[in-house]
């Protein structure tokens, strides 16, 4: 396990291409990444150019990330992406002994578990991706089109609660916005609130 | 493990009655935050409208949410079960703190508070029936580990009646009250230059404020929330720059300062950077300007009738020094050093004062009515002396060092420093000012330039023959030169004693005053005695003298208020004072007022305590009341509440026999309140 945290902060070090703290804005070119997966593999983001790639903060423990999964909204919108053409890296910027962290083995097992279906599930024990991209809820998620520009900015949806039962009416913002994307329409709703947990991140 | 503990915690769900506070794992046990909803009356009047509070307590460690949340977390929200013809307005929240956890801002509560909120009781009600009062607040609150939402079904069963608010509860509510901030009627504006966002409100320069600035958005993506801010007071207005995220059509949000706090709503607009060090780069030009601005305030100062007669003084014992006997340089340096030292230290204290948080200005020293009184006693002593009526006997120390003149130049450079402050401040405001927010060597930079300007005259005189030569030869026309600048320095202490007035009201300029007796007795008296030639000229003054020192621990500023000239004849408002001038029949117009309040300020000098309308209301034989809501006396907030949300300014007539006053607009003219005077 302690293998997985040096290695972690290794890649975090060495490899990660994130300038600290600089939240990209609607429409512009976002910073490249890169980060070990669940599996020990390093993932650049620079590999997918070309697709829309959706990147999603999640934190185990946080009511608002188990309201999104334990009744399959995240799932579903994870799949319906991903059967778009889409990538999905599921992110978690949790610091070591914090309310979420995770080492590999263990995001393995949540993964499994949850029956989650992102492209990769990256570790950022030093928040540096999180920070790089000005990630503050769990979840929060991004859109990247294909041309490296950030296209969405926000919330899952429009219904800040942690009550499952607000799914069924609420607006996904992520799965509307996949498909103005694809129809080549503009975005309508390209940034939205955040809501959810804190990220746990190393202070 | 994970998948295990999700399970068992999926099963744990399906059976736990409180689902959404049960998710946290071992720290399940809710709820973190206690609520309790109060009614501040049980029997509201059919038609009225009450206050309900959720009087909520965190538990230690824990958070609970403002309106706006900062980067994550969420406000309360409630559902509302009300019977026909009832309704609740929106929730009303205490200022908030700033909690920042990993580098991510939160706006939040982690001490009890209580969110207000304003219930209509129908008015079709009759008296004794029920009337059920049912909500459902979800709410998020967190540790700085981890968040659990909760829900708290609240209930109060009221039941129709007179409207009476028992004593205890009313203090608690007004407790509750008095923590809410207080809306700002002045529309404020910002502008995002570049990456900054500039947001300037209008607050008049007079009215006091503690404790450090710190603008709280309601609007969510204006600024970046973790960034640090600037709050600059300038002038009339109050000028906030924070890292800009987005441009907004408009923007709300709460300015704090210390525990006061003030709403308002920003529309886009022109926001010229605040005077003072608007880049960070810029702060030392802006030191140098200031500075050289201070030089020139200070050589203006030599004039000012508190410092010209000390002046004069000391530049007639350089012409009994004439040329070649004394040290004109070594007098002249050492009074420099009196005066700049003095101004230094005078500065230093003062920011140190700021570095404490005080909100304190210049001339801090003459906000308390004991120093006027002790300057008064000495400006008294100045203008006796300086009258003829008893000669200084200088201590053996200070003889000796007088001898060479360096150490009476000193102390004189000193004392004029001192006398100078109270006259520095129209001239030397906006130097000042800039003191105030500039880094602190800046600051004393300009502290010190002040002094420099002060000791520039003397400086010259000493350094330059030819200036000295220019001066008239010594004789006896001196002493009536010297008789002659007693008159300034008399009209110092009459200033002094009208400052004193205004401070510590009637009671305590008489005391001033006879304070100020009673040292001319003493001075009298040594001074008969000295021109006896009499030993110890001195022994049977001083405890006259030090009586009169003794007077400083009597005098208290007058209660606030007290002092508030106003209209002739304007009363402080209360609703009783309202019922019996209208059942008198006569005309009243009550005003509500701030100092805090610059629109307020302009409606008072341009409009209510001009004379034109002060005779109209004489012949109309208007009665003026007026509320003065500066410290949010809650009794003013239910009043102002119930006539109008927007806070002050409020301006109500009642006409004669009108069962409710007609509420003016914001914007007073003259002819407007001359017309309603005249019954128009």
């Amino acid at each position: 396990m302690s293998k997985w945290i040096v290695a972690g902060i290794a890649v975090a070090c060495v490899a990660s291409a994130v300038p600290l703290a600089a939240e990209p804005a609607v429409g512009t070119a976002v910073p490249n990444f890169r980060a070990y997966d669940m599996h020990g593999k390093i993932v650049d983001l620079s590999q997918f150019r070309g697709k829309t790639v959706v990147l999603e903060w999640n934190n185990p423990g946080c009511p608002f990330v188990k309201k999104h999964y334990e009744s399959g909204n995240m799932q579903k919108t994870q799949a319906a992406a991903v059967a778009q053409g889409a990538v999905w890296l599921t992110i978690n910027s949790g610091a070591p002994g914090k309310q979420g962290h995770m080492n590999g083995p263990e995001a393995q097992q949540f993964v499994a578990a949850q029956g989650a279906k992102p492209s990769a599930y990256l570790l950022d024990p030093q928040g540096l991706v999180g920070k790089g991209y000005g990630a503050k809820t769990t979840p929060h998620l991004y859109i990247i089109d294909g041309k490296g520009r950030l296209a969405y900015n926000g919330a899952i949806d429009d219904k800040p609660t942690a009550d499952k039962a607000d799914i069924a009416t609420a607006r996904n913002h992520v799965l509307a916005a996949l498909g103005e994307l694809r129809a080549g329409k503009p975005v309508s709703v390209a940034q939205s609130r955040p809501y959810g947990c804190t990220v746990k991140y190393a202070s | 493990m994970a998948w295990i503990r999700f399970v068992l915690m999926s099963l744990a769900l399906l059976f736990a009655a409180g689902a959404a506070s049960a998710q946290d794992g071992v720290q399940n046990r809710g709820p973190h935050v206690r609520i309790e909803l109060i009614a501040e009356s049980e029997r509201p009047a059919p038609g009225s409208e009450i206050t309900l509070a959720f009087a909520s307590t965190p538990e230690p460690g824990w958070h609970a949410y403002w309106e706006n949340p900062g980067d994550a977390g969420l406000p309360a929200k409630a559902a509302w079960t009300l019977p026909p013809g009832a309704g609740a307005g929106p929730l009303r929240y205490p200022v908030p703190h700033r909690l920042i956890i990993a580098g991510l801002m939160n706006y939040v509560y982690e001490a009890p508070f209580a969110p207000l909120v304003t219930l209509k009781v129908p008015a079709d009600a009759r008296l004794g029936d029920a009337l059920p009062v049912r909500v459902k607040l979800d709410y998020l609150v967190c540790t700085d580990e981890i968040c659990v939402p909760e829900k708290a079904e609240l209930a109060t069963r009221l039941t129709i009646g007179d409207g009476a608010v028992p004593a205890d509860r009313r203090s608690r509510f007004d407790t509750w009250r008095t923590a809410l901030p207080r809306p700002l009627g002045t529309p404020a504006k910002y502008q995002v230059d570049g990456k900054t966002f500039r947001l300037e409100i209008p607050f008049p320069a007079a009215a006091t404020l503690s404790g450090e600035g710190y603008f709280f958005p309601l609007t969510d993506g204006a600024i970046d929330y973790a960034a640090p801010q600037r709050v600059v007071r300038d002038g009339d207005r109050i000028v906030v720059e924070a890292p800009s995220k987005r441009a907004l059509p408009k923007v709300e949000g709460l300015l704090a300062f210390g525990s006061q706090g003030f709403l308002l709503s920003a529309a886009p607009g022109t926001v010229a950077a605040a005077s003072a060090g608007a880049a960070p780069a810029g702060w030392i030009t802006t030191a140098l300007l200031a500075f050289l601005g201070a030089v020139a305030g200070g050589v203006i100062l030599n004039i000012m009738p508190c410092v010209f007669p000390i002046l004069s003084l000391k530049a007639l014992s350089l012409v009994k020094a004439g040329d070649e006997a004394g040290n004109p340089r070594g007098e002249a340096l050492a009074y420099t050093a009196g005066v700049v030292l003095t101004c230094l230290v005078l500065g230093g204290i003062l920011l140190g004062l700021r570095a404490g948080g005080a909100a304190v200005g210049w001339a801090f020293q003459l906000q308390d009515p004991r120093v006027i009184l002790f300057l008064l006693l000495l400006a008294s002593a100045i203008a006796l002396n300086l009258a003829g009526l008893f000669e200084i006997p200088a201590p053996a120390f200070a003889n000796r060092a007088a001898a060479r003149g360096q150490g009476g130049a000193f102390l004189t450079g000193a004392l004029a420093a001192f006398v100078a402050t109270p006259c520095a401040g129209p001239f030397m405001g906006a130097a000042l000012g800039t003191a105030l927010i500039l880094p602190w060597p800046a600051a004393l930079a300009v502290f010190g330039g002040l002094g420099l300007g002060i000791a520039l005259p003397f400086l010259l005189l000493g350094f330059v023959p030819a200036l000295r030569r220019r001066l008239p030869r010594p004789g006896a026309w001196m002493a009536t030169l010297r008789r002659i600048l007693s008159i300034p320095m008399f009209l110092t202490a009459l200033a002094l004693a009208w400052v004193l007035g205004r401070q510590a009201g009637v009671d305590g300029m008489a005391l001033g005053l006879g304070a100020a007796l009673l040292a001319a007795f003493g001075f009298w008296w040594a001074g008969r005695r000295q021109a006896r030639g009499a030993s110890h000229a001195w022994l049977p003054a001083l405890p006259l003298l030090l009586l009169a020192l003794a007077a400083a621990a009597l005098v208290r500023p007058a209660p606030v208020g007290a002092e508030r000239p106003a209209v002739a004849g304007a009363e402080p408002f209360s609703e009783v004072r309202l019922a019996e001038l209208r059942a008198a029949g006569r005309p009243v117009f009550a005003y509500f007022t701030a100092d805090w309040c610059l629109t307020c300020k302009v409606n008072e000098k341009g409009a209510i305590e001009t004379e034109a309308v002060a005779d109209a209301f004489a012949k109309g034989k208007v009665a003026v009341l007026v509320g003065d809501w500066t410290n949010g006396d809650p009794a003013l907030g239910r009043f102002i509440e119930r006539h109008n949300r927007a806070g002050v300014p409020l301006y109500l007539w009642y006409k004669p026999g009108s069962a409710e006053p007609e509420v003016l607009p914001q914007i007073l003219t003259q002819a407007m309140l001359r017309n309603l005077s005249s019954g128009g």
